[in-house]
């Protein structure tokens, strides 16, 4: 079964299934850094993001002359941003018939869902005629490799919140969580809340037949994919307002952003996030990270500078607010919701009506 | 000569400073009697009223038809245009210092990082309205709506669909653009509360296509040579001036001899052949080492890709799918394919020796369609020549590096 490899989560992997591929991330097929570089490898400007840097030369690697894709593979790239396009654009140039550039739009106004609708069914046309070529490869049965980020435990309200990039795995939210801190929210590229709801389905599908029934298929999947795929690079004021709103269901007790180098939506962005951290008087940190993700280094040193002096805020409000029950051991944050983490508990909450709440519990 | 500070002041004196300075302006224009210096002069003018208390200051891509803003009689604010201003004038070190507290991220295209810095620090006016349009890049999209939200102004973005890398775009298409600036028109006026004159500002455009259309037909046909980078500041001083009675004036001088004398290339001395260089992207501002440079070794830009512009005139009867069109089928508009099949062919079509890409600092749109276009030009047998800068900066340890690889490429040819 040939395979469609896919550069963003914003593809509903249906679409690939029901035309006989299967869907893999292209991300879970980085270029091994340490191998030798290719002659006539492809070459991209570093002021390039390193995630466009690194599934240039993965696609590169995979399509290229000697690569492991076969010669019905296919990739599919949505350009969400100007760089994610040109990297669809120099892909495209390269590898011709073998790579299909989405248009995705920033905006959810009038007109836009009937855009994105006839840009999927236009990748689908492409996928079909292009698995029709191909003939002569056997069907078996597709399977899906998606990104394989989750969250190490269930989200915890009053946590981090986590707004990033695409990442490669969890060793963020693991990191944080071996700190100590739970994770209230990830928001990100590759998050599970993204890429699980447009995975492909069990049922594997869209409704096939009569053209007004494939319109309306491809219409509510576009309407999915903008409620979905609400990223930096959409519309400003709805990002904000998505992002109040995780915020306003969480209550984190600090947010944590992972932005990209050389990345436009993520450098706006972490504006918006960080006004709206000031707004609710929430610590904030911007780290910025590589593609893939590195959790160790000067980054593990910032995160855990960050989480323990939130730490200490927490003891000193603490002590200053409540002594401890009887019987408690005053290193022990139970007062105000302590999550187990590393062997070690903490309480991470500054957020004073959560801290209320909790410390009402316990009482 | 007055700062900017003391020119773009509410106070008496500013105002009294503000005359004063201009017609000085005004007396080097009428002096010199050439395009570019009375644009000088009309984009100063309109650009100052938009300090002036009470000013509408629409905020808007550098590609957004500023007609129907002249409709109303209201001046553009083009970021690009305000940080390349800025960063010339005595503010530049504070508008550096502003961008330098901003904690938006360094690597972010220097036009709108500088132009936000100055907006926060009063430097430029703030915004009543931002209004976008996709292309050319989506950074100005973002920083455009991210103003909007911040000042609580309306914001558009007019939803230009990417042209097929061969052909013109499909009719539908282009209804569609043009139904989203018929729309955006009225919301203009319901915004403002003037009354549009639209007809007039179409054929004041007009009047400028028509003769920079026919200046661009000269210089492509070979008849004419003018500098490009100076007439790439015509073009961006101009963005400011379409469907205005100055405009159309300043591009219609274009077309005397004495109008555009201070925008000829250089001649070399003792009879040698110049080499010919197509420029693409946009240019350094403020640094001219690399074409005093160019000028030595008898080299000149003789083109440049971000000067075709409004080469058509629109129907004044129904001007919005004319100005769609302007957008949709934009030759900076597209994939990197297109961009690469219409320079090859531009520069084969102006038989230049070779083209120099300017990597703008930050720019993903221009810097990510590179490879494409140096493959095509590879293959074309063109020599190009790709350098790194910052379109806003001053002398460097990267200007260097660029003055020196543009040395050895003039060598080369």
């Amino acid at each position: 079964m040939p395979t469609c490899y896919y550069t963003c989560n914003l593809v509903p992997l249906d679409l690939m299934v029901r035309s006989g591929y299967s869907p893999r991330w292209l991300g879970n097929h980085l270029r091994d850094p340490n191998a030798p570089a290719r002659r006539e490898a492809l070459s991209i400007h570093p002021m390039t993001c390193p995630y466009v840097t690194k599934l240039v030369l993965a696609a590169d690697e995979l399509f290229g002359s000697a690569g492991a894709a076969v010669a019905g593979d296919r990739l599919v790239v949505p350009g969400g941003c100007d760089a994610a396009r040109r990297m669809g654009d120099l892909l495209a140039a390269t590898y011709p018939g073998r790579v299909f550039v989405m248009h995705m739009p920033r905006s959810s106004e009038d007109g836009v869902v009937d855009s994105v609708a006839d840009s999927l069914r236009r990748l689908e046309d492409w996928l079909g005629v292009a698995r029709q070529a191909d003939d002569e490869i056997a069907a078996t049965a597709t399977s899906e490799e998606p990104p394989s980020v989750d969250y190490p435990a269930d989200p915890t309200p009053g946590g981090v919140f986590v707004v990033a990039g695409p990442l490669t795995d969890n060793s963020l939210l693991r990191l944080i969580v071996q700190l100590g801190a739970p994770v209230a929210g990830l928001e990100s590229c590759t998050s599970p809340d993204r890429w699980r709801a447009l995975a492909a389905t069990t049922t594997g599908t869209l409704a096939a037949g009569a053209a007004d029934s494939r319109a309306a298929d491809y219409e509510r999947l576009a309407a999915k994919l903008l409620q979905v795929g609400m990223c930096p690079r959409r519309s400003t004021m709805s990002r904000r307002d998505y992002l109040i709103r995780r915020l306003d269901e969480m209550r984190p007790s600090s947010i944590i952003y992972a932005r990209q180098s050389f990345c436009d939506p993520g450098a706006y962005d972490s504006l918006i996030v960080s006004e709206l951290a000031r707004e609710r008087d929430l610590p904030y940190l911007e780290i910025e990270v590589d593609f893939p993700f590195d959790a160790t280094g000067p980054l593990r040193t910032r995160v855990e500078a960050f989480l323990e002096a939130q730490l200490l805020d927490d003891d000193l409000l603490r002590d200053h607010r409540e002594p401890a029950a009887p019987g408690a051991d005053p290193a022990c944050g139970v007062a105000c919701g302590a999550v187990v983490g590393a062997g070690r508990q903490n309480e991470v909450s500054l957020d004073d009506d959560l801290s209320d709440d909790l410390f009402d519990e316990e009482d | 000569m007055p700062g900017m500070a003391d020119v773009t002041g509410d106070t008496f004196s500013a105002s009294l400073i503000r005359t004063a300075f201009l017609a000085q302006t005004r007396w080097a224009a009428m002096k010199s009697r050439t395009a570019r210096k009375y644009m000088d002069l009309h984009a100063l003018s309109a650009s100052l009223d938009l300090f002036k208390p009470g000013a509408i200051v629409p905020w808007v891509s550098y590609l957004f038809p500023t007609e129907l803003l002249s409709s109303y009689r209201i001046t553009p604010m083009i970021p690009e245009l305000g940080s390349a201003t800025l960063t010339g004038t005595d503010l530049r070190d504070p508008v550096e210092a502003a961008a330098a507290r901003m904690s938006l991220a360094r690597d972010v295209c220097s036009y709108h990082r500088i132009a936000l810095a100055a907006v926060e620090s009063e430097m430029l006016p703030p915004p009543s309205m931002c209004l976008g349009t996709t292309p050319l890049c989506l950074g100005k999209e973002c920083m455009l709506e991210l103003l909007a939200v911040r000042y609580n102004v309306p914001f558009r973005e007019i939803r230009v669909p990417l042209p097929p890398d061969e052909g013109e775009s499909s009719p539908e298409a282009v209804a569609d653009v043009a139904d989203q600036l018929r729309q955006l028109h009225e919301d203009i006026g319901r915004w403002t509360g003037r009354k549009p004159n639209l007809r007039k500002a179409i054929e004041l455009s007009n009047r400028a296509s028509a003769a920079y259309g026919h200046l661009m037909d000269e210089r492509l046909a070979g008849r004419l040579e003018m500098d490009g980078r100076k007439t790439f500041a015509v073009v961006f001083l101009g963005q400011l001036l379409w469907g205005t009675e100055e405009g159309a004036k300043d591009f219609e001088r274009l077309l005397t001899e004495r109008g555009r004398s201070d925008l000829l290339p250089v001649v070399p001395e003792g009879g040698r052949k110049l080499k010919r260089l197509l420029w693409l992207h946009t240019v350094p501002h403020h640094d001219d080492q690399i074409f005093t440079m160019l000028a030595e070794h008898d080299a000149a830009v003789v083109f440049e890709e971000m000067g075709q512009m409004h080469y058509e005139t629109v129907d004044p009867d129904d001007p919005f799918p004319g100005l769609a069109k302007r957008l949709t089928d934009n030759t900076l508009w597209g994939s990197s394919a297109r961009r690469a099949r219409l320079t090859v062919a531009l520069a084969k079509q102006l038989k230049v020796d070779g083209a120099v890409h300017f990597n703008h600092w930050g720019c993903r749109h221009g810097l990510g369609s590179l490879p494409v276009v140096r493959s095509a030009f590879m293959q074309a047998g063109i020599p190009l020549l790709a350098i790194d800068g910052d379109a806003l900066a001053r002398r460097g340890a990267q200007q260097d590096k660029s003055r020196q690889a543009m040395e050895s490429f003039l060598e080369l040819l």
